[in-house]
């Protein structure tokens, strides 16, 4: 237990006059896209602003509506106005569920069941989205439609601001691959947004509670900078994340994280399908919407009550009527809520803590006011209540501007601003050697910067050459992960096999971007045969799993890795 | 459109003109490395059945051989001679604790691979510390090194954060687990530690399958509390073995005392996940 206050400071010695300099001015702003629900926040210089669109909503729908009109510049979809809009049946939303995901991935599975069309062929690949407008199916990707609306949330924050977005933190879920965080690097790019920092989502809620606590020691001048532990959980429309973070004197360091495709979506499918079974085809469309809407009004309110009436009028002369209970609702979602506990029970494994550690417990995100949710999580945690200096509903976007303020060296005189979180890697980074298995050499919830090194040998005698390919993951088998690139290196010693020694080192820094380097060492010597090979992964529009079918069946095993030389060489 | 390699392009440049290209580095590598040292990090420790069925699964236990060198090829920075000064201002360094970071002007330093783990935390080069105040010195560091708080300076002084950022996170991560501090002692000494040696003791073999089955059969929780209790006094005492043959400079037993401490830590890891 630390024994006295220490505080973030970038420089002691300068006075509070010097520290409340003016904002910068291309201060970045933070970026909530939710799976449903999107918001955006800057900080204006003395605290953090949820910024509100020209509706005068600080959330906006995460739809994108496509026009039947083509305007010159080649745009002709809009962010929709109203609820009438949403329902004219050529919008296209869930895009966080479905960007960069591969149509075998069983998320996309799951999205057969939304009102637009999602074609998948089970080969490893995007899967084609379409909407109809007038009468054709309009194609599109999660990437398109997305930064459409991200193009539309930079307009109305520039309108807001009257000054140019250029940089934003976006928060992203933890079960994200770096393949998603690419897309969603891409899609901003498409917008004219220069991604800062993506932050996964409770990491920026555990940014607000340092921030808080921090805060309060200062103001409450206590003489003691007490570690605070909190497990912070974070269940929206898409995902459900833990984090655990242990904070003094305004430094975060994140224990653990873990994250599942899992949220509210799920929920509303599992209802739609128990009450109205025969609910689900493309062609019904505009009434499916209708029974969404409708269903997801009634999860709602069975937050507040034990029972609640679904009716729907499907405007074409039929009402559907049903009732349902918040016993049916659990029962109906227990398996969601099993994963919830599992999720949670090993998070603190992983932190090496046991309930009886935690501080707090935070609940974030639309999901936290289901009951059940709640109840699960404060009995896992042992607590009576949760921590409640946190909105549910903008902690990820409020932690986002914070982090943005941070990371534009912005500083503030009551030293607000004066906070550092040392992030952890979501998933383990590895290699893949002896014929199939995957080698972890940067493992998960390790604190970045990181930079390791592990030296692997040949699997052929004379063997020139060797394939490096990189995955993440966390199967011991390198093809249930997921590929991030690969390249060779040339020029080995020649020698009997486990003889030679190729050096393989990987490097995430502040910004999590991953560097792998690669190359022989002359025989004995750490010395390098030749200079090393540095590629930047995951490596531009990887073809996922084809690429490494392809790789195989050219050259077999003769580039191979392996980890364990032959025990002769061993002395 | 939009194009990720035009996007990357100008970042890519950058990046390549902020680190300096490994094998020149390793030139004026300082220190002889220890070789072949078995290191955690080599161990699929997350899936390690080691309760598994028949002794043929034990060999999970052992460290798939790959070398993790102390020092890297991969180091941007040669580390320091004689008479150290600040890169930046001039300033020599203090004459005493480790010179990561200016005392006058605040620039970090470029790593010196001859400060060990133990240096930058204050500590002696044994296995027991002293204050048990890691975690304060841990956070003191990274609120001089870490590469968020250097804001606007010059890509030679990021490079260093991100560097010494590592390797203080690397060190604490070391020096906070007992299993690693022992290995990283064993590891400044210049020695192996080959994890195959525990196939070939009877004794561990024989007590790892009787705990194994006790796990095994443990019904409730209270037994596998007790269990975890004895397990846990176990390595406490192997513990101290380690710290008693470290300091006699015997390492035939500090290497044994590890292997044990390794199976304990497996152990107990077995039974959390089964409570
Ligand atoms: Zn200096």
């Amino acid at each position: 237990m630390a024994d006295e206050i220490y505080t973030v400071a970038y420089d002691s010695e300068t006075s509070a006059d010097e520290r409340a300099k003016p904002v910068p001015a291309d201060i970045a702003i933070g970026i909530d896209i939710g799976t449903s629900k999107c918001s955006f926040a800057i900080w204006n210089g003395a605290e953090v602003e949820v910024l509100q669109n020209t509706q005068i909503q600080s959330t906006i729908p995460s739809h994108v509506l496509f026009k039947d009109e083509m305007p010159p510049e080649g745009f002709s979809y809009e962010v929709p106005r109203s609820g009438a809009e949403i329902l004219s049946g050529s919008d296209a939303f869930n895009m966080k569920r479905l960007i960069g995901r591969v149509d075998t991935d069983p998320v996309v599975k799951s999205s057969k069941m939304l009102p637009f069309m999602v074609q998948t062929f089970g080969i490893g690949q995007i899967p084609l989205i379409a909407v109809p407008v007038n009468n054709v199916w309009r194609s599109t990707t999660p990437e398109e439609v997305l930064a459409i609306f991200l193009a539309e949330l930079k307009e109305n924050a520039e309108h807001k601001l009257k000054r140019p977005i250029r940089k934003a933190v976006l928060t992203v879920p933890i079960s994200f691959s770096r393949l998603q965080l690419t897309r969603i690097e891409q899609a901003c790019a498409m917008a004219g947004i220069h991604v800062f920092r993506l932050m996964p989502e409770p990491t920026a809620v555990a940014l607000l509670y340092a921030q808080q606590q921090q805060q309060q020691i200062i103001h409450e001048n206590m003489g003691s900078g007490m570690e605070k532990v909190a497990l912070i959980f974070s269940m929206g429309a898409g995902f459900c994340d833990v984090a655990i973070t242990i904070t003094a004197g305004g430094v975060s360091q994140i224990k653990a994280l873990l994250g599942i495709p899992v949220g509210g979506e799920d929920m509303l499918q599992n209802i739609i399908h128990y009450l109205f079974p025969d609910f689900g085809s493309l062609e019904k469309m505009k009434s499916n919407r209708l029974l969404r809407i409708a269903v997801q009004n009634a999860i709602h309110e069975l937050s507040s009550q034990t029972s609640v009436e679904v009716k729907v009028d499907l405007r074409d002369g039929k009402i559907k009527s049903r009732s349902l209970t918040r016993v049916e609702f659990e029962e109906v979602n227990h398996k969601v809520f099993v994963k919830c506990e599992k999720l949670i029970a090993q998070c603190l494994l992983d932190a090496r803590l046991t309930a009886e550690d935690l501080s707090d417990v935070i609940l974030v995100g639309g999901c936290s006011s289901v009951p059940k949710i709640r109840s699960l999580v404060l009995s896992l945690c042992k607590k009576e209540d949760s921590y409640d200096g946190i909105d549910p509903l903008e902690a990820s976007v409020r932690g986002a501007a914070t982090e943005g303020a941070i990371a534009s060296g912005a500083s503030d005189a009551s030293g607000s601003l004066d906070l550092l979180t040392i992030q952890v890697t979501t998933t383990s980074l590895g290699i893949r050697v002896d014929g199939g298995d995957f080698v972890p050499i940067i493992r998960r919830n390790t604190s970045v910067p990181v930079r390791k090194e592990m030296v692997f040998t040949t699997a052929n005698d004379d063997q020139a050459e060797a394939l490096v390919v990189v995955y993440e993951g966390e199967s011991r088998r390198a093809e249930e992960n997921i590929i991030l690139g690969y390249f060779k290196i040339t020029g080995i010693p020649s020698g009997p096999r486990g003889s030679a020694e190729v050096g393989i080192c990987m490097d995430v820094d502040t910004s999590n971007v991953l560097r792998v380097y690669g190359g022989a060492h002359l025989l004995r010597t750490q010395q390098a045969v030749s200079p090393f090979l540095e590629v930047r992964m995951p490596m531009a529009d990887i073809g996922q799993g084809w690429s490494v079918q392809a790789l195989v069946k050219i050259y077999g095993s003769t580039m191979d890795l392996a980890a364990t030389p032959p025990n002769e060489v061993q002395k | 459109m939009w194009n990720r390699s035009k996007l990357y392009a100008a970042a890519k440049i950058l990046n390549g003109a902020l680190r300096p290209r490994p094998y020149l580095a390793q030139v004026f590598y300082p220190l002889p490395p220890p070789r072949r040292v078995c290191s955690e990090d080599s161990l699929f420790h997350r899936d390690s059945k080691i309760f598994d069925g028949s002794l043929h699964h034990f060999h999970l236990f052992r460290i798939a051989r790959c070398t993790i060198y102390s020092g890297s090829p991969y180091s941007t920075s040669p580390g320091h001679g004689d008479g150290l000064v600040c890169w930046k201002c001039g300033e020599p360094a203090p004459l005493a604790g480790p010179f990561l970071s200016c005392v006058s002007c605040r620039a970090v330093q470029p790593v010196d691979s001859s400060v060990d783990y133990f240096q930058i935390f204050g500590q002696e080069r044994r296995y027991e510390l002293k204050g048990e105040n890691l975690e304060r010195i841990y956070k003191e560091w990274q609120k001089k090194l870490h590469p968020d708080l250097v804001h606007s300076k010059s890509e030679k002084e990021k490079s260093y954060a991100d560097e010494q950022s590592a390797r203080v996170i690397d060190a604490y991560r070391t020096l906070s687990e007992p299993l690693s501090r022992a290995l990283y002692l064993l590891q400044l000494a210049g020695i192996l530690v080959d994890e195959e040696n525990t196939i070939g003791d009877p004794e561990l073999l024989a007590e790892m399958m009787d705990v194994r089955e006790a796990i095994e059969e443990a019904s409730d929780q209270k037994t596998l509390k007790e269990i975890q209790s004895q397990i846990r006094r176990k390595h406490q005492e192997w513990s101290k073995s380690f710290k008693d043959a470290f300091d006699k400079r015997d390492f035939d037993f500090a290497i044994i005392a590890t292997q044990r401490m390794r199976y304990y830590e497996r152990a107990i890891e077995e039974i959390v996940k089964k409570l």
